[in-house]
């Protein structure tokens, strides 16, 4: 599988199928990985899509299990990653394109949204993490315990300190969706098809106040990922949305 | 305002917009008509769709406050009612459409995909109605009671009887599921699928969602979806995707 090198960044990523292009973000928070489709994934995503679709996967940098690297961006964790996102597109001469997120791919998304409007035709975001009020610092905590430590041991010029930076300015005292406040979503017209969960990380809220704030959103059936049929119907909605939205 | 005329029949119907047709069925059993559309439904499809599709309602024959009239065909219920469908379609020159049905739609929509096969492109089932098994005879007694006396009022050459056997035929004849086809027939049918459920006495989410489960192309929107006018509105979005997504290329 290729690489995209930019500076001492260095993304591994997929391109399969053909067709309007999908970014496709995985989920699995700071592990994002393109093996996320085989492991925790309710769908493999690139499978199902890329008999219609060119399907672009990135593994997040920096992700312990995937083969993306770079430096840790203190101070802009989220845009650092944007960066990332559309420096790949740019290197694959990509300029407009669908984008499919899970999990940390929704706050993703609406960064995307924030920082390249006009590039993102439509997007999917499937069981998005978010702030739950009653856990505000979940994410902080959960990666300091589990990512900070793996990454340090694979990286000596990473320290826990770095770590705890770049989380702090990751996840705490952030709300809603981590990236963007709830008046950019208000003011988002870009088609948005929610598809929620409702465990720790994913917060069912969350998404559902996303849906409804967008004014071009959709959401599907609710829960989806608890059978395979619903997991079906959760898919075929999806493709209708795709179809309906990808250009002429 | 339009009719179409076959016989002693005649279907008052009303279009809307311009695009591929999207047949629409209005919700409200056996008084199903134009008028309910916009006043008694969760969304008036002719407002929401008629910017992108050419869209058709009509009033139900011998529905109470629509104005189609005709033969009360107590031997064929079901199929009289599809029989003006298509007659319909083929008085407005149109080949292929999609079709958007509400309540009473739903067994109406899968007895004009029965009847006219390749004709339906894609289908939404909006509130379906369908039989429940703790309910046996909920739409004979509802109808029997509101709709057969208002009819009987206005026609004289309707009784109280042929109102009786005709609600016998339509809703006991064959009590089950969605009362015009079988399961049989929706686990076959390959056309797109669109349902959106709703649970009350008269549209029975189980049925809803069996659909949804038998159809090979089936989909289902959120749930509940009438409950607030922003998830209508999500709901809502979901069926204009559907159909976008679903009419044939120009």
């Amino acid at each position: 599988m290729p690489f995209f090198e930019r500076g001492s960044t260095r993304i591994h990523y997929e391109d399969v199928g053909s067709g309007h292009p999908m970014l496709i973000i995985p989920g699995g928070g700071l592990n994002s990985k393109i093996g996320f489709y085989t492991s925790t994934a309710p769908f493999h995503a690139s499978n199902e899509f890329k008999s219609g679709y060119r399907c672009i996967t990135p593994d997040l940098r920096n992700a312990p299990e995937g083969q993306s690297s770079g430096p840790l961006e203190v101070d802009r964790p989220w845009d650092s990653h944007t960066d990332d996102q559309l420096a790949l597109m740019d290197h694959l001469g990509i300029d407009r394109f669908l984008v499919m997120g899970f999990c940390i791919g929704g706050p993703f998304i609406w960064n995307l949204l924030k920082r390249a409007p006009d590039r993102i035709i439509a997007a999917v975001i499937s069981q998005p993490s978010g702030v739950r009020p009653e856990a505000p610092r979940m994410s902080y905590d959960n990666n300091l315990k589990g990512w900070g430590p793996q990454i340090c041991a694979m990286r000596p010029e990473l320290t826990m300190e770095m770590v705890e930076q770049f989380l702090r300015n990751m996840y705490l005292d952030k709300d809603f969706v981590y990236t963007v406040p709830r008046d950019f979503v208000r003011g988002c017209q870009t088609p948005v098809l929610v598809m929620p969960d409702d465990v720790p990380a994913h917060p069912y809220v969350v998404a559902m106040e996303s849906a409804r704030l967008a004014p071009n959103a959709e959401v599907c059936l609710y829960p989806w990922k608890d059978t395979k049929e619903n997991i079906q119907l959760a898919l075929r909605h999806v493709r209708t949305f795709l179809k309906a939205n990808q250009p002429a | 305002m339009p009719f179409y005329e076959k016989g002693a029949v005649r279907i008052h119907y009303e279009e809307a917009g311009s695009g591929f047709p999207l047949f629409i069925i209005p919700g409200g059993g056996l008084n199903a008509s134009i008028a309910k559309l916009g006043d008694s439904h969760p969304f008036n499809p002719m407002v929401e769709f008629s910017s992108d599709f050419r869209c058709i309602a009509f009033d139900l024959r011998n529905a109470n406050g629509g104005q189609s009239t005709g033969p009360l065909e107590v031997d064929r219920p079901w199929e009289a009612h599809a029989e003006d469908m298509i007659g319909l379609l083929d008085h407005l020159r149109i080949d292929r459409c999609m079709v958007m049905g509400f309540c009473i739609g739903n067994p109406l929509l899968w007895n004009l995909i029965k009847h006219a096969p390749g004709r339906v492109v894609a289908a939404v089932s909006a509130q379906p109605s369908g039989f429940r098994a703790d309910l046996p005879d909920h739409f004979y007694k509802t109808n029997t009671a509101k709709w057969g006396p208002a009819l009987c009022a206005n026609r004289p050459d309707i009784t109280a009887d042929m109102v009786d056997r005709y609600l016998k035929r339509m809703y006991l004849a064959n009590p089950d599921f969605v009362f015009s086809v079988s399961r049989d027939f929706v686990r076959n049918c390959q056309i797109p699928l669109l349902v959106m459920p709703d649970d009350t006495d008269s549209h029975v989410y189980t049925v809803a969602m069996e659909m949804v489960h038998l159809a090979p192309n089936a989909q289902v929107s959120l749930f509940p979806w009438k409950d607030t006018r922003e998830n209508t509105r999500l709901a809502v979005r979901h069926a204009r995707t559907f159909l976008k997504a679903n009419r044939p290329a120009a």
